[in-house]
């Protein structure tokens, strides 16, 4: 059908303007960034989770909190919370001293220091305050932990990582590994997008 | 942007500091900062002279170590051969009984993962590691 032919019978109908054309597309590509934006906080929430997670696993004595979770058993986790009580150190220090890396007072106290510090990079993500700060410090620690569980496999040495508390003690060298690897990717495609979204609004 | 990056980071560090410091001083007497075993674990040569016939020696070292000397007495049981050693140890302990196990010297780790797993695999009380381990047992009976 020829366009005369069809404004004949459509007198009313205009052609859309390059304008409306331009809004349209503005539109759309609104929703996309938008899409795109939720799956980014998605992401920053797991990872965040992830790390929070870690952290109270060494903080807290939450083995039984996790073994009823893990059973389904509700009725008891109220009594569970009840019981709740800083974890012992210790076995985080033993941990880390098994990697044979650092001296022992500097491994006691990163088993009192690094939980926290994994606390207060992981709510930065959730609450999007001190985010790159928390971004980077949290690469730099599952990078550099990473290095050193390749480096004890290597050495030989048996060991238990200690990444969230009791929970990991009988995980197996290639679990620790994928585990990281999945944590670090996750952490740098969080990075790369805040750093594309800075150059963006630049 | 580096900066600000910089300065986040260095706010986070300092913003976990403070429960961190706050949580070791809460287990101030539960954890030792100059060696692995806590205080009430380790036993001193003097300690063990005290204690007399009670104790069970647990010499920790690999088996070559164990047969050129060991404490009189001493039962060899090392990680290497574990499962094959440790019948022989539990049909010499009684209740009752103290435990002390020791390797080479003070910076040896064998002592300290032999007396963990009795308590933990072999659910025995009162095992203790040697201070200074067989060189301090050696200054002190030679």
């Amino acid at each position: 059908m020829g366009e005369k032919e069809q404004m004949k019978q459509t007198p009313n109908v205009q052609r859309p303007t390059p304008n409306l054309e331009i809004s349209w597309r503005g539109a759309t590509s609104n929703i996309k960034h938008r899409t795109s934006n939720i799956v980014w906080r998605i992401v920053d929430l797991i990872i965040a989770g992830i790390f929070i997670f870690a952290a109270l696993t060494k903080i807290f004595a939450v083995d039984q909190l996790i073994a009823d979770l893990g059973h389904l058993h509700f009725g008891s986790m109220i009594a569970d919370f009840q019981n709740l009580r800083l974890a012992d150190p210790v076995q985080f220090a033993n941990d880390i001293d098994n990697y044979k890396i650092l001296p022992w007072p500097i491994g006691v106290g990163l088993a009192f220091y690094l939980p926290w510090l994994e606390m207060f990079c992981g709510l930065a993500l959730i609450l999007r305050r001190l985010y790159l700060g928390g971004l980077s410090i949290l690469i730099g620690l599952v990078a550099v932990f990473l290095v050193a569980t390749i480096a004890a496999k290597v050495r030989g040495l048996d060991i238990t990582c200690g990444c969230f508390g009791h929970v990991s003690q009988n995980w197996s060298f290639p679990a620790h590994l994928a585990t990281n690897v999945a944590i670090l990717a996750g952490l740098l495609a969080l990075w790369f997008n805040v750093r594309s979204e800075n150059r963006t609004t630049l | 942007m580096r900066s600000p990056l910089v300065r986040q980071i260095l706010i986070l560090v300092a913003l976990a500091l403070a429960p961190g410091i706050g949580q070791a001083v809460y287990f101030q007497h539960k954890i030792s900062w100059k060696s692995p075993i806590p205080p009430s674990e380790l036993a001193t040569v003097d300690q063990t002279r005290a204690w007399g016939e009670n104790v069970i020696w647990v010499d920790a070292r690999p088996d070559d170590e164990f047969a050129s000397d060991h404490v009189p007495g001493a039962i060899s049981l090392n990680e290497d051969r574990w499962n094959e050693l440790l019948p022989q140890f539990l049909a010499a302990w009684s209740p009752g009984k103290k435990v002390v196990v020791y390797c080479s010297s003070l910076s040896c780790n064998a002592s300290r993962e032999v007396a963990r797993r009795l308590r933990k695999e072999a659910q025995l009380p009162d095992v203790f590691v040697l201070e200074g381990g067989w060189e301090a047992w050696g200054k002190k009976n030679r």
